[in-house]
């Protein structure tokens, strides 16, 4: 296939190390295993002294364990790198991980908004109340320059509908002190934290 | 995906160490004097199996990754995505700090006018 001529030569012989490290240590264990096993093995005739032979099957048998423990330790290690190369070069896991994340974040993201806009539509609506009940009242101090969010609602529709009249409690308020620095303003009173800057003329 | 590939690794490990196990408790009961040959036999066989079965797993691994590596760095990332969502959050940590804000001078409102009806009504 072309995908295996398409690699680098590194990654190819990278891969090519992988495959001999397995059957390598796969052989050893195997092969040090048999041998253990037929060394356990009691013969009668030696061909030198029973106590000899028994060092010297004792001592091969600890060598053939340690190459079983050492081929063990060495699978353990192939098993690492491939751990690593396969996190780094595992592209289809990798894209799968990436747009998973991405859908996670977009998804919290859209919850918080959509949450902060219902905040923002129910305290609209109760400053609209609040500043209606203020602004008829005896304690308020109205400023010219400073646009009631009713009255801004209120001029808002008369734009859309020019031939509806305005008329309002504090309409009777709209005296000629600066109709375009009220103008400016609703901008600003309307978006609480002002993300634009209107100066007055 | 990856999580399935990294779990089958992991259970190779256990495999291999299954494998060292097995080999030590054949070579324990071969060490006695009288050997239990049914135990000798379970033992023989999971160490074969898991022999087999670590290098099985190995192979396809290897296979696998021979179809999929292409040698180029991956240049994915979650960054965008990240930055919108900790803005977000930003937004909606400062309303609630704004919130806070007002809730506490609305309660020193209320505070100040329960003290000035106290005061009057001490006055008459």
């Amino acid at each position: 296939m072309a995908t295996q001529r398409g690699l680098p030569q590194s990654k190819e012989s990278l891969l090519q190390n992988y495959n001999k490290r397995l059957k390598d240590d796969i052989r050893s264990i195997l092969d040090n295993f048999t041998e253990i096993i037929k060394t356990a093995k009691i013969e009668d005739e030696t061909q030198v002294s029973r106590a000899t032979q028994a060092e010297q099957d004792h001592y091969e048998m600890h060598v053939r364990a340690a190459n079983i423990v050492r081929a063990g330790e060495s699978l353990m290690k192939l098993v690492s790198d491939l751990k690593q190369f396969l996190i780094l070069n595992d592209f289809p896991s990798v894209n799968d991980a990436i747009s998973l994340q991405n859908q996670q974040l977009r998804s919290l993201q859209d919850e918080c908004d959509k949450k902060l806009t219902s905040l923002r539509d129910e305290i609209a609506i109760d400053l609209y109340e609040l500043e209606e009940e203020y602004y008829s009242s005896s304690y308020s101090q109205w400023d010219s320059t400073d646009l009631p969010l009713c009255e801004a609602y209120r001029r808002r529709d008369s734009w859309a509908s020019p031939g509806s009249s305005c008329s309002s409690t504090q309409g009777d308020r709209e005296d000629a002190e600066g109709p375009p620095s009220q103008e400016a303003n609703p901008q600003q009173h309307l978006n609480g934290h002002g993300t634009s800057s209107i100066e007055k003329p | 995906m990856a999580n399935e590939r990294l779990r089958a690794l992991e259970d190779v490990e256990k495999e291999i160490a299954t494998v060292m196990q097995c080999a030590g408790n054949i070579v324990l009961e071969l060490s006695k004097d009288k050997h239990n040959a049914s135990l000798l036999d379970r033992q023989l066989v999971q160490f074969q199996a898991s022999v087999n079965r670590v290098e099985n797993e190995l192979s396809g691994q290897i296979r696998y990754l021979t179809q999929v590596a292409t040698g180029q760095p991956h240049e994915g990332s979650t960054y965008s995505a990240r930055k919108d969502c900790q803005m977000a959050l930003n937004r909606a940590e400062y309303a609630k700090v704004k919130l806070g804000e007002l809730g506490r001078t609305c309660e020193v409102m209320l505070e100040q006018q329960q003290q000035q009806q106290q005061q009057q009504q001490q006055q008459t």
